[in-house]
């Protein structure tokens, strides 16, 4: 056997193994319902909405951040993030938080906002 | 319609281009001057085009959908270059900024293939493909900047819009107000245009704003990064030509020499743009991070990688041509030429068409089903097209293989360096194309498995450039590294010594870094006394190095607390004494800046984060400040402002509910309050709504001195009124804040505004700024290790220019 396919051949065998395992191990999956978040045990991206009505709270002392989170279906669950309020929270159009569900709360690890920034004038339309 | 019109033609000129450079090639002598002067034709088309955008721009050509939506007057005022800006702010933008830079690439291309044998015609013929597309892609039809912002109706809000036409009669129907906002909107569609025109009004002279851009896009680094990132995806466009018209031709001898040089001055390019793209995340997002392992930052660095592993084999096709033939990975080298564009595409892909609408927060929104689908024939065709041929002469690439390599071989150790990049594009690739099947990739993944295959890259580094071509000895291999192995062998240990680093992988990556570091530092050392030019690889060699220093230092080793800077009172983090001294509004009160003095020792500086509610999203935007010294950052994010003035959701214990018949302590002050003192035919006049009174009476009794005082809830007019006590003697002002069935809210404070001790009802009245404060070892040589990677490229280009001239 030529010296360049062992090389090669051993090399990316051995990275597409241990990016197999990783690749498990770090999976996370959107799920967009959330009773099935809070029935998860595993970390998830939950993706919804931030319910306005309920306002969020920013508790300075322990530094976090927390809101109450809809789904499509309405299905509502408190979020707390541990840091601080994202830019643009008050205007996103939908929210992703990484986290698991645990003890009534979900605990976030990370909160991406998706703003309407670079979309087309939407909100006009929906208010219609 | 000026603009459309260009385009348009721009696009014919291109199709005319391509079919006579392609017929030229396939035998038709005449053609070649149709095919040149088509292209430049074309060329001329573009820029003009996008000279048009920008003049629309600058003249605020709001019936153009693209300058409303990116663009606004007062940009104008944050300077011309801030307003030109503008010009690649949305997705129909950078698109036309990538045609802008391909076109101008090709002029260049042109002048550089029809000074090179017969190359012209195959090379332009494919190029022009690739023009064709992106020329489609601006086309009336998709993603055209110029379209008019009544062809897809648009609710214009009222502000934007010139108030002087509001009473002309017709434009009551097409006025909408927004029930949870009470924004009112004006729908802007074909109906009302022409109902305009008639009326003698244009649109532009009814649509005086446009929408502006994201305040955190208005920054120096945002106005250089997208040109940067684009020129070099457009230079990745040559490598792919210069492939495919090998293949074309069937010979091999030229081509390597020739691509050599502009894949060289592709990455060096493409690897400045990404890295000014971190750069801003620095500087502007305030996270702390210049890389997140987002999708769209990882989306420009998959084609980094694989372009980069095509130099290092593409090396060894070169050399080895000496000896006659093709040269070894052949094969390879074409693959790696035609993948690093197809990313290219396959990158514009992931950022432009919303699949990754959920993952990223750059991700345009989605263009439509149409765009969609052309994004996919466009990258069908070049993957189709590149493939399809290297399978196509699949044979003869494989007739031409010689001798294998030896172990201790500079060909394999190049080999295995692109294997290794390769590796670490299939990581990035996988994880950043996990959202298509609704998975996601925590950036763990990426860390975990970068950390190995950079052990290795920098491994390879450093011993590549001690083993010689073809064969080395093993001895003479142990000898030369002796020094660079010493060296930095001395020098980890000095690093888990001093710098207290622990973990096992990271002291072999500090290992390996520093023996790359070293070997190249010698090397260089020795050459410059000799050849200049022959400097390029190991310049950008020591710039990798001197990145991943940087990334260990600043990533591993970086410390953040979040502390709370209360005005005028030091706090001590990472040994430095930060005071947060005053605030003021900047640029005309839209902004504010916040001074904090950060002191040690004998040296003080002072840093300014700043803070603005954007009008554009209507958020607040939080901008870092640095302090860069000679071995580190000192980054402060805010958090939030605190002006101390009473806030009943935050201070809650300024405030006390009291109970009738209970009491509460103040500084010593004993409160109790007695009764309620209302009147009898209060009920009534409260059920009529006519004006009224009740009392909450208080006994405030202090060193023995009992007084008794009322505090009333006074309604006139529907307007509530609560009075206050105030005792000059006990330094004490008793404010009634509410006043319920049995229970009052009231708030205790101090006359002279002294802080009150050791009490848990106080009134505090400091200025808080909360910022969160982080130190970043060596981030610096980040920056300078690429721009020093950067530099190295360039060098190497000129050397492999001149290379290039040779036809053999």
């Amino acid at each position: 056997m030529k010296n360049k396919y062992i090389f090669g051949g051993v090399i990316i065998v051995v990275f597409l193994g241990l990016m197999m395992y990783l690749f498990t191990q770090s999976n996370i999956e959107y799920v967009d319902d959330f009773n099935k978040v809070m029935s998860s045990e595993k970390i998830v991206k939950a993706t919804g909405s931030w319910v306005k009505e309920k306002n969020y709270h920013i508790d300075n002392q322990n530094k976090t951040f927390s809101f109450i989170m809809t789904d499509e279906k309405g299905n509502q669950m408190k979020v707390i993030f541990e840091g601080t309020i994202p830019n643009n929270f008050e205007s996103a159009t939908s929210v992703v938080v990484t986290g698991k569900y645990q003890n009534g709360y979900f605990h976030a690890k990370d909160i991406l906002t998706k703003c309407p920034s670079k979309y087309e004038e939407k909100t006009a339309n929906s208010s219609l | 319609m000026v603009g459309s019109i260009l385009l348009t033609l721009a696009l014919a000129f291109s199709i005319i281009s391509m079919i006579m450079y392609f017929l030229n090639y396939r035998g038709y002598k005449n053609t070649l001057n149709y095919g040149r002067i088509a292209y430049h034709g074309m060329a001329v088309l573009v820029i003009a085009a996008s000279v048009f955008l920008w003049y629309a721009i600058l003249t605020h050509q709001y019936q153009y959908n693209y300058i409303y939506s990116y663009s606004n007057n007062s940009l104008r005022d944050l300077g011309i270059f801030q307003l030109a800006s503008s010009f690649w702010g949305g997705q129909e933008g950078s698109f036309m900024l990538w045609l802008l830079l391909t076109s101008i690439v090709g002029i260049i291309l042109q002048s550089y293939a029809s000074k090179r044998g017969d190359l012209e015609p195959r090379v332009m013929a494919v190029f022009t493909l690739a023009t064709s597309f992106l020329l489609v892609m601006v086309s009336p039809w998709f993603k055209n900047p110029f379209e008019y912002i009544w062809i897809t109706p648009v609710f214009v809000k009222v502000e934007h819009l010139n108030s002087q036409f509001f009473n002309l009669p017709f434009i009551q129907q097409f006025f909408f107000t927004d029930q949870s906002t009470n924004q009112g909107f004006v729908q802007i569609n074909s109906e009302l245009v022409s109902k305009l025109s008639a009326a003698g009004v244009s649109v532009n002279q009814f649509i005086i704003d446009g929408k502006g851009l994201n305040p955190q896009l208005l920054n120096f680094w945002m106005q250089i990064h997208p040109p940067i990132l684009f020129s070099g995806f457009s230079m990745a466009t040559v490598p792919f030509a210069f492939a495919i018209a090998a293949l074309m031709k069937n010979d091999y001898s030229n081509w390597v020499r020739q691509a050599f040089p502009w894949m060289l001055a592709g990455m060096g390019v493409l690897g400045l743009g990404i890295m000014l793209g971190g750069y801003w995340a620095y500087e502007m997002l305030g996270w702390g991070g210049y890389w997140a392992w987002d999708p769209v930052e990882n989306s420009s660095l998959i084609p980094w990688l694989v372009g980069v592993a095509g130099i290092h084999t593409l090396l060894v096709q070169k050399r080895s041509q000496v000896h006659g033939g093709i040269g070894k990975y052949a094969k390879t080298n074409l693959m790696l030429c035609v993948l690093t564009y197809v990313l290219v595409l396959y990158s514009t892909f992931l950022t432009r068409s919303g699949v990754l609408g959920d993952a990223s927060v750059h991700s345009f929104v989605d263009p439509g089903m149409i765009v969609y689908l052309f994004l996919i024939l466009f990258i069908g065709t070049f993957i189709l097209l590149g493939f399809g041929m290297i399978a196509f002469r699949w044979k003869t690439l494989n007739e031409n293989i010689k001798d294998e390599e030896s172990l201790l071989s500079r060909e394999l150790a190049l080999f295995t360096a692109m294997i290794v990049l390769i590796a670490s594009a299939i990581i990035v690739l996988v994880g950043t194309s996990a959202p298509i099947f609704g998975k996601s990739v925590d950036t763990f993944f990426y860390n975990e498995m970068h950390l190995p295959l950079a052990i290795i890259i920098m491994f390879l580094n450093g011993i590549s450039l001690l083993i010689k071509w073809q064969k080395s000895d093993l001895n003479e291999l142990i000898k030369k590294s002796t020094y660079a192995a010493v060296g930095s062998i001395l020098f980890t240990i000095l690093l888990v010594v001093v710098g207290g680093v622990q973990e096992i992988m990271i002291i072999i990556l500090s290992l390996t870094t520093a023996f790359s570091l070293f070997v190249n530092l010698d090397i260089v050392i020795k050459i410059v006394k000799g050849n200049l030019k022959m400097l390029g690889a190991y310049v950008a060699h020591i710039g990798i190095a001197l990145f991943i220093l940087g990334v260990i230092g600043s990533a591993v080793y970086s410390e953040q607390v979040n502390i709370d800077l209360v005005k005028g009172k030091p706090v001590t983090a990472f040994g430095y004494e930060m005071t947060f001294t005053e605030y003021y509004p900047i640029e005309n009160n839209t902004k504010y800046a916040f001074n904090v003095n950060v002191k040690r020792g004998n040296s003080e500086y002072k840093v300014t984060p700043k803070m603005y509610l954007s009008e554009f999203n209507n958020s607040l935007v939080r901008e870092p400040a640095i302090l860069t010294l000679l071995t580190k950052d000192i980054y402060l994010s805010p958090l939030g402002y605190d002006e101390g003035e009473q806030n009943q959701n935050q201070d809650s214990h300024n405030h006390i509910k009291l109970e009738k018949g209970s009491s509460t302590e103040f500084e010593g002050t004993k409160v109790t309050f007695v009764r309620f003192n209302m009147a009898p035919e209060t009920m009534q006049l409260m059920s009529e709504g006519k004006d009224f009174q009740m009392g909450a009476v208080l006994e405030i009794e202090k060193n023995g001195k009992k007084t008794e005082t009322e505090l009333l809830r006074k309604q006139t007019d529907g307007k509530v009124e609560f009075t206050f006590f105030e005792s000059k003697e006990m330094n004490l002002k008793i404010e009634l804040e509410n006043l319920a069935a049995g229970v009052i809210d009231i708030a205790f404070s101090n006359l002279d505004g002294s802080e009150s001790q050791g009490n848990s009802v106080q009134k505090e009245n400091n200025e808080i700024l909360s910022v969160t404060a982080s130190i970043k070892p060596f981030v610096s040589l980040v920056w300078a290790g690429v721009a020093i990677m950067v530099i190295g490229f360039f060098i190497a280009m000129t050397r492999r220019l001149k290379e290039s001239r040779v036809i053999s």
